[in-house]
């Protein structure tokens, strides 16, 4: 059987399932600890400067802490193609942001956090190019919706850090002319720093590098007055999976690479650290967990579809953490189905350090050891509900 | 002697082998100053070029400097993070009464120039002809810096035994902007005096240059360092200072312009502006004041820029 069959055909049976309960049910069991993970007296010492005061009710955890409400559709997105449909994501996003919060219409549902005055950001995640970014479907709805509640196209500006991703994605293709388009670099290269502000920033000596600091978006901190986090459900090398936290935390700030080297990740504190900054707290008021494709190793990358998966789910939340927490067990579970390591595994033996062509080809392979536990620390920092138990997930079929 | 002399000597000169023939190249390249083989010194000061004759000899005599710029090791730093940067600021800083000659590759002339009038050094630059034009703009910026001469700001001191280990920790601490003074015998100005192969600073470890310019810096503190560069691994600096007035030197060795360079410089200064290659003077921008040092953005540095900070009152 050719391997692009069988991933496919194990990916429809693996989502046939309530993909949640099971993974729930997996980790309610089996998820670790923190203590498993790095211990708190080996966190490096995170210095804040920020002179932005938090709102009366900051964005992160926002008025619904705890709770998830999580739409699937088997309709969403031909397995076989990889192609959404752009009606039922739309029918999926209404859904979502009614059982959200609570509104009699979907108009309302977006009114509850936007209003026309509001200069938007979505932060997109265009680091699984081509196999798994943010799907033009929901964020072309996100912006169909925030323009429904009055809020001016020239209003809505789509980020990432690096314009090179940006490109590949191609946004502006798929959303009305108007919208803005920002990145603060124009690739990974640690040449940009115009588009960051220089008085708002993490300090952290991590690993004796010169540059100690992590620079907000220029973008985020003076422009914007709201934000719509929209990442993927991906597996990640440093901090086990890279979902709202990690992709508003990253990719808002300069110079976060540093924070994983020579098979040590400081993730575990900075992820948690830097979403916690104002004023990128106050202002993320919605999470949208982009879930019609997944990635279950080799993130946050997917150029080949070896590691893509399809839970064909959106997830709808104001608390990160909450969202954060649910997607550690799926990820975990899918792997699981393709007999991988842990996300959790410490294991020296897992460890191939810096070796990337090495993790892509064995997904038994580590590259760093992963800090899944920055979820639980963000927790711990204010920014959500961690405990499965105290967490209300909402599940509804399209 | 003229100002104008006074800067021109601290110019590298540029060594010419070629014959008159060449003039053309030169002269459309704007260098009016050379250094040649004594043989060949009467027909371009003829010509009407600034001569200095160099012997044989005299260039053999000369201190071979390496090519600056960034370089791949494998295993020993990150090409994308932290790459290996060679540079020879610590050099000059060594032996500051020497002469050198540079001998690099085509599109290094520049930045051989920029160290080297960054450190006032002594030195001859042997270059590919296909530099001459790149050679000639970055001369005739280093013409329009107005000529200061101040002293060198260091945090510590380090006893030169004329070692190659204490030269590959001062090659190391360079890296790391971290400013130190030359001397001969530790001097009481400095709070930390480094001897290599003494009980605190032992031979073994500085084995390990790398860790043991960390080392330095953790026994120094970031927050008393009198200088931070921010934005970039690979822009090293020398800083000097007096009561009044501060100069900045900053050479950018990665061959890509960076933008938005943020810099901390101890001590508060009420104005500056920076002189940048190929960009001329800009306004430094975003400049803050805390209560013992001064932060601000340098808009961009392709290759070398320098700041001039007045001292508030």
């Amino acid at each position: 059987m050719h391997r692009r069959s069988f991933v496919r055909l194990l990916a429809a049976a693996t989502y046939a399932r309530t993909t949640l309960a099971r993974a729930s049910a997996a980790a309610a069991t089996e998820a670790p600890t923190v203590g498993a993970a790095q211990k708190n007296q080996d966190l490096p010492a995170l210095r804040v400067v920020s002179s932005y005061k938090p709102a009366a009710v900051p964005g992160m955890p926002g008025p619904f802490p705890g709770r998830v409400v999580a739409v699937n559709s088997g309709r969403s997105v031909d397995i076989a193609t990889g192609k959404a449909d752009d009606a039922v994501v739309r029918e999926m996003m209404a859904r979502g942001m009614r059982a959200l919060t609570g509104a009699g219409t979907t108009a309302d549902a977006w009114r509850r956090f936007f209003e026309p005055s509001d200069v938007v950001g979505i932060k997109v995640n265009c680091g699984g190019y081509p196999h798994c970014i943010s799907a033009y479907e929901i964020v072309g709805e996100v912006v169909r919706q925030l323009t429904g509640v009055g809020v001016p196209v020239a209003q809505i500006y789509v980020y990432e850090r690096f314009q090179n991703q940006m490109d590949e994605c191609d946004y502006a293709a798929h959303l009305p002319k108007g919208v803005q388009f920002v990145a603060a670099e124009r690739a990974n290269r640690n040449v940009d720093n115009s588009g960051y502000d220089s008085a708002t920033y993490l300090e952290a000596d991590l690993f004796g590098e010169e540059d100690t600091r992590s620079n907000i978006m220029r973008l985020v901190s003076r422009q914007l007055t709201k934000i719509i986090n929209i990442p993927n459900m991906k597996d990640h090398g440093a901090t086990g999976v890279t979902g709202c936290l990690k992709n508003i935390a990253y990719g808002s700030f300069s110079n976060v690479a540093r924070t994983h080297s020579g098979g040590k990740s400081h993730t575990y504190s900075v992820v948690g650290r830097l979403a916690a900054m104002e004023p990128l707290r106050s202002r993320t008021v919605l999470q949208i967990m982009d879930g019609l494709r997944g990635v279950w190793h080799g993130g946050p990358f997917a150029r080949t579809t070896r590691y893509v998966f399809y839970p064909r789910q959106i997830m709808f939340a104001t608390d990160p953490v909450a969202v954060d927490r649910l997607l550690l067990d799926i990820i975990e579970t899918e792997r699981r189905a393709h007999a991988a390591i842990s996300i959790w595994d410490r294991s020296p033996a897992s460890l191939k350090m810096n070796d990337t062509r090495a993790r892509d080809a064995d997904p038994n392979v580590n590259i760093i050891i992963r800090e899944p536990g920055h979820v639980e620390y963000a927790s711990a920092l204010g920014l959500g509900v961690y405990d499965l138990k105290k967490i209300k997930l909402d599940q509804l079929t399209v | 002697m003229t100002i104008l002399a006074l800067l021109a000597l601290s110019l590298p000169c540029l060594y010419w082998s070629a014959g008159l023939e060449s003039r053309a190249a030169l002269e459309a390249a704007g260098i009016k100053r050379v250094c040649v083989p004594a043989d060949r010194a009467d027909s371009w000061r003829a010509a009407g070029f600034t001569v200095t004759p160099l012997t044989d000899a005299e260039l053999a005599s000369r201190e071979r400097v390496p090519t600056p710029g960034i370089t791949p090791r494998a295993g020993v730093a990150s090409p994308t993070r932290a790459p290996w940067v060679e540079a020879s600021g610590w050099r000059f800083s060594r032996h500051p009464a020497a002469t050198f000659v540079y001998d690099v590759p085509a599109g290094k002339a520049p930045l051989a120039a920029a160290e080297a009038f960054a450190y006032g050094a002594d030195a001859v630059l042997k270059i590919a002809a296909a530099d001459l034009g790149a050679l000639g703009a970055m001369l005739a910026f280093l013409e329009t810096v107005p000529p200061v001469e101040l002293p060198a700001v260091s945090d510590f001191a380090v006893v030169d035994d004329g070692s190659a280990v204490t030269a590959e920790v001062m090659n190391l601490l360079a890296r790391r902007n971290l400013l130190f003074q030359v001397v001969q015998s530790p001097s009481a100005r400095f709070p930390i005096n480094i001897r290599i192969g003494t009980p605190e600073y032992p031979r073994t470890e500085a084995a390990d240059p790398s860790a043991f310019a960390q080392k330095i810096r953790r026994q120094l503190t970031d927050d008393r360092r009198a200088l931070r560069v921010y934005g970039s691994e690979v822009v090293l600096c020398r800083l000097t200072a007096d009561a009044g007035r501060a100069r900045l030197h900053l050479i950018n060795y990665g061959g890509r312009e960076i933008e938005g360079l943020r810099v901390r410089v101890r001590g508060r200064y009420a104005d500056g502006e920076v002189h940048v290659a190929g960009a001329g003077r800009l306004a430094l921008e975003d400049r803050v004041g805390t209560d013992d040092a001064t932060e601000f953005t340098i808009p961009r540095i392709s290759t070398y820029a320098v700041v001039d900070l007045r001292t508030a009152r």
